[in-house]
């Protein structure tokens, strides 16, 4: 500064001295006024909840009402420890990521996980669940279906403990089929397609079979079972073989139901919603659906066809010689590796996925159990249809791929199938372009 | 374009003619048409949204979608969390934004283009591009599944507009008033919390409704920052009025209504006044 | 705190204080962008040039990431969409806007409740609406579908074609941002001097002649500002395609966060698709200023 303004800078200095510090006074406390109303808002803190004995589970809002119950009963019994739950995503792909993000940040709090049949593999792997072998022992394995328990095995170990199953069931109109002159469902695809075609020629329903096409994991399931119920399969250990003739069979009709007008072109946009709408308000003759949609049945609000005008059966192969399969999904108990508490964490898991409760499950939200012995319960059978037929289809019921890469996999399958439902690409290729992609996958993952 | 046309031709007055009137009304009808479709949806029942072909009119009512939504705690707890975000984002923006447009409308300073351009630049910021860093960020800062990540990073995203708003604002105010105040011996900040705010009460509160409405249909970093249904805002839970295989379509519709009504009311009690506001941002754009 | 003396070292002495002034004033808000949005994005830039994954950084591999882009065909794919995207439904929005603004611009019975009509498209959020378009656009059941169909617009679901499904995401942007744009060029509209219009009344232009010699080119500031932020919004376009689009059309953005945040072995290439994407969004933005700053500088 020059020395003429020094007289005036030592005002002007006051001057700007006096300023800042009101800024600073106003601006300090409108921050601090802002904390306080925004800490005083964050309302309940949600870090750690794992005092010894505390547990703290995540919830999907599809069995709220009925956990939330069962957890209350449970707290009750045990006065030493108390099991809070937190309400998460219903769209498991978002409740997945969610989990995920947090373990990668650093770890989640939660200890007890409640998730998809696809998620152990792509926890275990990386070490944010704990293996659970000591704990449900062998002998504890087999009151469970195998299938489910498989899905929850990554490397030989044990990391899941199953809770409910859902498997893959076709839906068919038995009067539509009675008129058209078939007494019985169809056991192939081929005989399927010929069912549908007459049925649409002779009643004029516009859908002959609709299905869940859109690019997301729904749609990875059905191009599995197309492909599983050729004969074929996408993986076999670490090895793509998703270009076998088999595979490509199941690609093949996928693609040519499509193409020859039995299922239409908008399934490549169905989610559930859209395909069990379609069959529900009676206009289509068959479907692929879970269970679940059996329900809506006796709705008016829901559905304008009646129970009795439905029956579910297995989903059709490819040839006879072929074993009946589908692929399934279903929601299994894991254990954080942090866990502060194991042992209380397990104590919920077993009182949860025990028979009774299991049992309350079914009969309350029509979920099917993964205990065999409650298929051969008679109250359960009468509450839930999927089980009386649950005793086929269920032991029949493969998972998804198991891989620590699911994400990118299913990404990738599910574009791919998309692409051959639309006819933008041949079989052929659709299997050329998913080996490249999927091998890539593995070998980038190691 | 029939508004050109219809003043085309000659006429006594500059009234509009009913050629306007027409276009208005088919502007009006085309902007809400879809929203009206949206009011049929939450009141019909399940089975007739999924009617094919569509019905025009509602052939059934049903009021279980509003139940649906009035009696879901989480959603009602959703439009408390919207409120607090909205608001607390709303008010940081401004105590922000507000000084920093005052200084670069009247104040010179070094850096003052670079710093004006540099705020403006967050208005080309993919939001998506920023997620995962963020998210590293917030994890370190133990900000994780709390109202504070949100708020945040919305004032930050809403900055630009708020200080493009304001900055046009204050500079076409006269500058006789903070003048006559400096050689009365107010300092610049005195001049501008005593005759500069008063004055530009359109022009704030044009910025604070545009930046509620913007930080209130927010979903993205709500969806990625907060794990915890007691923290989500409304448009995080909307998409939740679904199960693992169903969709609410009917509930969805309306809450969207249930959220979409109070900012209308506010569009049209200020409706007047957002113009006024904007019309200074635009005069020295 | 009376200074009082000789004006020209006040003037002096008072730039020193304006500037330290207005350091304070802007510093919370340049303190807090660049602690949000700047170090994330240099953050992201320094990632990208690495074999990066969400935890852990990786070894360097210079441009690699952005090598592996370029042959992408999904990427290239969003790229095209994300630009045919952003210019066709910015000049939609031009237009259409202009047109209602100046029809807004003059007084009418009716014009506040056409002004709330016509701003209630804005402030619907993006997701939900998002979410109800894909059930009006679906096949069977959608009243858009069916309306489109009767007209014989298309034969095949319009859901399932990525040309018709590019479309509708134009027309639901256009739809719910027309009204934005409007509202901004109608607050320049009102800044045009209503004696130069008249004046020109009298000399006998019409209408059209008015329009394009006189109001536009006083309009030139707003329209590109307006262009500038809206331009802006729709490279970075998300919500709206990750909802509707569901997976099957992607934009830069939604490929952005297929890698960084769905994929587990795509980060590094998903980071590097999001700094080219703010780097393009950076260029296009600066061509904007230039010529804002020409304009500007030609007024004065």
């Amino acid at each position: 500064m020059d020395p003429v303004s020094t007289g005036e800078g030592q005002i002007t200095r006051e001057r700007g001295g006096t300023s800042r510090r009101e800024f600073l006074v106003v601006s300090g406390g409108s921050l601090v006024a802002v904390s306080l109303f925004g800490l005083s808002a964050c309302g309940g803190d949600d870090g750690g909840g794992t005092a010894s004995g505390d547990v703290l589970m995540n919830l999907s809002p599809d069995v709220k009402e009925i956990v939330s119950a069962q957890v209350e009963a449970f707290n009750k019994q045990n006065p030493d420890g108390e099991v809070r739950t937190r309400i998460t995503p219903s769209d498991t792909g978002q409740a997945f990521d969610q989990l995920r993000t947090q373990f990668q940040g650093g770890g989640s709090d939660i200890d007890v996980i409640m998730g998809d049949i696809i998620w152990p593999p792509q926890f275990a792997a990386n070490g944010y669940i704990a293996d659970l072998s000591e704990r449900f022992t062998e002998a504890d394995r087999e009151a469970f279906i195998a299938g489910v328990i498989t899905g929850n095995t990554y490397e030989d170990e044990i990391y899941g403990v199953p809770w409910f199953t859902d498997a893959g069931f076709l839906y068919y109109r038995r009067d539509l089929l009675e008129d058209a002159g078939f007494s019985e469902p169809p056991q192939t695809w081929d005989e399927l397609r010929e069912m549908a075609a007459k049925v649409q020629q002779d009643a004029g329903t516009p859908n002959g079979f609709v299905f869940t096409g859109a690019q997301y994991e729904g749609g990875t399931v059905l191009g599995l079972e197309f492909i599983r119920t050729a004969g074929g399969d996408v993986l076999d250990g670490d090895t793509v073989i998703v270009d076998t003739p088999e595979a490509i069979e199941g690609l093949a009709i996928q693609q040519s139901l499509v193409a020859d007008g039995i299922a239409p072109e908008a399934v490549a946009n169905f989610k559930e919603e859209e395909a069990s709408g379609a069959f529900l308000r009676g206009d289509s003759v068959f479907m692929r659906m879970w269970p679940y949609a059996y329900d809506f049945l006796g709705d008016k609000e829901q559905s304008s066809i009646t129970v009795e005008q439905v029956e579910l059966t297995e989903l059709p192969v490819a040839s006879e010689d072929i074993p009946r399969v589908n692929v399934g999904g279903g929601f299994n108990f894991f254990i954080n590796a942090d866990a502060a508490d194991p042992d209380a964490a397990y104590a919920l898991i077993e009182y949860l996925t025990a028979p009774e409760q299991q049992k309350q499950l079914a009969i309350e939200g029509a979920y099917m159990p993964t205990r065999t012995e409650l298929y051969d319960d008679p109250e359960i059978i009468k509450a839930v249809p999927g089980v009386r037929l649950g005793k086929e289809v269920v032991p029949a019921t493969t998972t998804p791929p198991v891989s620590p890469y699911y994400s990118d996999m299913s990404l990738v399958m599910s574009e791919a199938f998309n692409a051959n439902i639309l006819g933008s690409a041949t079989p052929e290729e659709t299997a050329a372009t998913l080996k490249s992609e999927l091998e890539s996958i593995i070998s980038r993952g190691g | 374009m029939s508004a050109i046309r219809v003043k085309r031709r000659p006429r006594s007055s500059s009234a509009p003619g009913i050629g306007f009137y027409i276009s208005a009304t088919v502007l009006v009808l085309l902007s809400i048409a879809p929203i009206l479709w949206v009011l049929k949806m939450s009141l019909i029942p399940r089975a007739e949204l999924f009617a094919s072909p569509p019905t025009f009119l509602p052939q059934d009512f049903t009021l279980s979608s509003y139940s649906t939504v009035f009696s879901d705690p989480t959603f009602i707890r959703g439009l408390f969390n919207s409120a607090l975000i909205a608001g607390v984002s709303t008010l940081a923006c401004l105590l922000l934004g507000a000084p920093a447009a005052y200084a670069f409308a009247r104040l010179r300073f070094r850096f003052r283009t670079f710093l004006m351009t540099g705020i403006l630049a967050l208005a080309f910021f993919p939001a998506v591009a920023v997620i995962a860093p963020l998210f590293l960020e917030f994890k370190a800062l133990d900000l994780l599944n709390t109202y504070w990540a949100v708020i945040i990073t919305d004032t930050v995203f809403v900055l630009p507009l708020t200080v493009w708003i304001l900055t046009a604002f204050f500079r076409q105010l006269p500058r006789d008033l903070e003048d006559a105040a400096k050689v009365d011996g107010a300092t610049t900040l005195q001049a501008f919390r005593h005759v500069i705010l008063p004055l530009a009460a359109p022009g704030v509160a044009t910025a604070a409704i545009i930046a509620f409405i913007v930080t209130w249909n927010e979903f993205l970093f709500a969806n990625t920052f907060l794990f915890d249904s007691d923290h989500w805002p409304a448009t995080v839970v909307i998409p939740n009025f679904a199960t693992t295989h169903t969709v609410e379509y009917g509930a969805q519709a309306a809450a969207a209504l249930v959220i979409t009504v109070p900012i209308a009311l506010v569009v049209l009690a200020f409706q007047r006044r957002i113009v006024q506001g904007l019309t200074a941002g635009a005069l020295k754009g | 705190m009376n200074g009082g003396t000789g004006t020209a070292d006040n003037r002096r002495g008072a730039g020193a204080a304006e500037r330290r002034t207005a350091r304070w004033m802007v510093s919370p808000a340049i303190l807090l962008i660049v602690a949000v949005a700047f170090f994330p994005v240099a953050y992201s830039v320094y990632l990208s040039l690495h074999d990066a994954s969400i935890t852990s950084v990786g070894g360097w591999v210079g441009f690699d990431n952005y090598a592996q882009l370029f042959r992408d065909s999904k990427f290239t794919g969003a790229l095209l969409n994300t630009a045919v995207f952003t210019a066709v439904s910015v000049t939609i929005e031009l237009v259409l806007g202009l047109t209602i603004a100046l029809g807004l611009n003059q007084a009418f019975r009716g014009r506040g409740a056409v002004r709330t009509a016509v701003l209630l498209p804005w402030a619907f959020p993006v997701v939900v609406s998002a979410l109800m378009w894909r059930l009006m656009l679906q096949d069977q059941v959608g009243i858009v579908s069916y309306l489109v169909q009767s007209l014989g617009l298309a034969d095949s679901p319009i859901l399932s074609d990525r040309t018709s499904l590019l479309i509708a995401a134009i027309l639901v942007d256009v739809w719910k941002t027309t009204p934005f744009m409007a509202l901004l060029l109608l607050a320049g509209l009102q800044t045009v001097p209503k004696d130069v219009i008249e004046a020109a009344k009298v000399d006998g232009a019409g209408a059209l002649r008015r329009l394009f010699s006189i109001t536009l080119p006083l309009l030139k500031p707003t329209i590109l500002v307006a262009l500038l932020f809206r331009t802006l919004e729709a490279w970075g376009v998300y919500d709206l395609f990750w909802v509707m689009a569901d997976r099957q059309l992607d934009s830069l953005s939604t490929y952005t966060f297929e890698g960084v945040r769905v994929s587990q072995l795509n980060f590094a290439p998903g980071t590097a698709a999001a700094v080219f994407t703010f780097f393009a969004a950076l260029a296009i933005a600066l061509v904007f200023i230039k010529l804002l700053g020409a304009r500007t500088a030609e007024e004065r």
